[in-house]
């Protein structure tokens, strides 16, 4: 039965748990409040260790809550990171994505900096400033860096924030086991998509739109274990499903994935969603890593990174490689779909006022596959972050429309 | 007809068949021996990726595939440039380099905008008297794919 627009616009009759309102995924104000409450305090992955192999190398990272980022191995090969802003006048540091340098030279005016952050050179500085300002009033803005779980460089623009351990928890108990090798990254691709970026995380939250893809009905859906897969929420809004055999071989022109990976079983698959925009992928015989970059409420880079194991063969790689992108590159099966699907969700949902009003979250199976915990676990600590509910975010943080 | 003309001729009609979709026919104009790759070098992480890479079997089974699969509709089409071609005097087989844009037009509006750019590097076979392609490399320059492409270029 079709819906008048009163009917359309009614609450669901559902625990306010159990919905949102799309505003969450337009309005202008809320995405400038969870730029400052949630991406400015929570740990992000800016990089992965293997795309700074020697000293001095550097690659530059946009953050969600707005600042470019310079991240660099130094002399002493530690990682470390910065705004990559010039001090004196604003400018970008470095222009290039990647490279290797022993200082950063601003083409604006030739300051220089080295690589632990030190203004290293002011060109004409006694001239100019005489006694009043020097190199040692200059240094960059550093940021907190941490490296771990598997090798990724993890940034947090809050100098306050706790460790990254108290971050994660045990949100990645399921995946630790399985990257402790040294890992590389073999491919890297980046999307803009209009949509908002918490639909893409949902996407990967849930997987009831395994009906979008032939590809997992077949190989996943239609076979036995399917349906025992469990949704297990970790606090700080992470969540994680566990493994199931994916039977490569039921796709037509699918073939068995031999390459393996340490430590799972032949065919496993393990995911885990990090509060507030990342997931580890880890099927079978890839891991894919996203991180996204919302870039206004409506648009989101999100970043694509597939890696392998550093003691990789060339055929072992090569095996990987085909593994990867036959799903996820940019011409593989799966990845155009999903994008495809959040892409018509951000084309509905322009203007909550005139469009969809609500996103139902409602499906419970015990926590199995199709459940949509995941997305509840998810806007529970939205909730807890910004201090206003997910079902009702324009009421504000005293209960009072804002 | 010269050498060059045959290269040329096959080229911009694999291109004129995967515009209008025409996959059968394609495959036709492609030796049994036949690999297709797409790739591109990432400045990012300073490597060469591989994004495509299938022989003539599985190019025939991602074609046929295709119906299952959601897929935006928007049309792609080619435009292409035969830069070079180098055939060796009594050679079997001929290079050939090609500047390729690929341009995306909506069903809705039909409004067209520049999709991809890259270039085609071809090694093709004379086989009765027509020049069949042995492999292709598409080696893109374009990495922000949007939503990307269930269809190859």
């Amino acid at each position: 039965m079709s819906r008048n627009r009163r009917q359309w616009q009614e609450t669901p009759g559902f625990p306010n748990t159990h919905f949102v309102d799309t505003g969450l995924y337009t309005d202008p104000t809320l995405f400038r409040d969870e730029q400052v409450n949630i991406f400015a305090k929570t740990w992000i992955i800016a990089c992965h260790e293997s795309e700074l192999p020697n000293q001095f190398d550097y690659r530059t990272f946009r953050h969600p809550a707005g600042p470019e980022l310079v991240v660099l191995r130094g002399d002493d090969g530690i990682v470390r990171s910065y705004y990559n802003i010039c001090p004196h006048r604003g400018n970008v540091l470095v222009h290039e994505p990647a490279g290797n340098a022993r200082k950063l030279l601003c083409i604006f005016h030739g300051w220089s900096f080295d690589c632990r952050g030190n203004c290293v050179g002011i060109t004409r500085s006694r001239e100019g400033y005489q006694d009043r300002f020097g190199t040692s009033d200059a240094g960059l803005r550093e940021v907190r860096t941490e490296v771990g779980y598997g090798g990724f460089i993890w940034v947090n623009v809050d100098d306050d924030a706790s460790p990254l351990r108290a971050f994660i928890g045990d949100a990645l108990e399921l995946i630790e086991p399985h990257i402790q090798e040294p890992l590389e990254v073999f491919h890297f691709h980046k999307v803009v998509v209009n949509t908002n970026f918490k639909l893409w995380h949902d996407t990967n939250s849930e997987f009831y739109h395994d009906y979008m893809h032939y590809f997992n009905r077949v190989t996943g859906m239609l076979q036995p274990g399917y349906f025992d897969r469990k949704y297990k929420p970790y606090p700080n809004g992470h969540a994680s499903v566990g493994s199931m055999q994916v039977r490569y071989d039921k796709y037509e022109g699918g073939q068995d994935r031999s390459v393996g990976w340490p430590g799972l079983a032949p065919g496993g698959w393990v995911l885990i969603d990090l509060f507030p925009g990342m997931t580890y992928n880890l099927r079978t015989s890839v891991i894919r890593l996203d991180t996204m970059v919302p870039l206004s409420p409506n648009q989101t880079l999100i970043e694509f990174r597939g890696l392998g194991l550093k003691s990789d063969s060339p055929e072992q790689r090569a095996s990987r490689v085909r593994d990867h992108n036959s799903i996820w590159g940019p011409f593989g099966r799966n990845l155009h779909e999903d994008l495809l699907g959040v892409r018509g969700q951000g084309s509905a949902m322009r203007d909550s006022t005139t469009g969809s009003r609500w996103v139902l979250h409602g499906r419970e199976e015990e926590n199995g596959i199709h459940d949509e915990v995941g997305m509840r676990h998810y806007y529970a600590e939205w909730s807890r972050r910004m201090g206003r509910l997910a079902s009702e975010p324009f009421l504000g943080k005293n209960g009072h429309a804002s | 007809m010269s050498k060059r003309a045959l290269v040329e001729e096959a080229i911009y009609l694999s291109l004129l068949l995967l515009d209008a979709h025409d996959f059968a026919g394609f495959l036709d104009i492609c030796d049994p021996e036949f690999r297709y790759s797409i790739g591109a070098y990432s400045p990012e992480i300073r490597q060469e990726m591989t994004w495509l890479d299938h022989d003539k079997a599985g190019l025939r089974t991602l074609f046929e595939n295709l119906p299952r699969h959601k897929s935006d509709r928007a049309l792609l089409t080619r435009h292409a440039t035969v830069y070079s071609v180098f055939w060796p005097p009594d050679a079997p087989e001929a290079k050939a380099v090609t500047s390729l844009q690929v341009y995306r037009t909506t069903l809705d509006g039909g409004e067209t905008q520049l999709f991809a750019v890259g270039k085609i590097h071809d090694l093709l076979r004379l086989v009765d008297g027509q020049a069949r392609l042995l492999r292709r490399d598409v080696k893109l320059t374009t990495r922000l794919l949007g939503i990307g492409s269930h269809i190859p270029f």
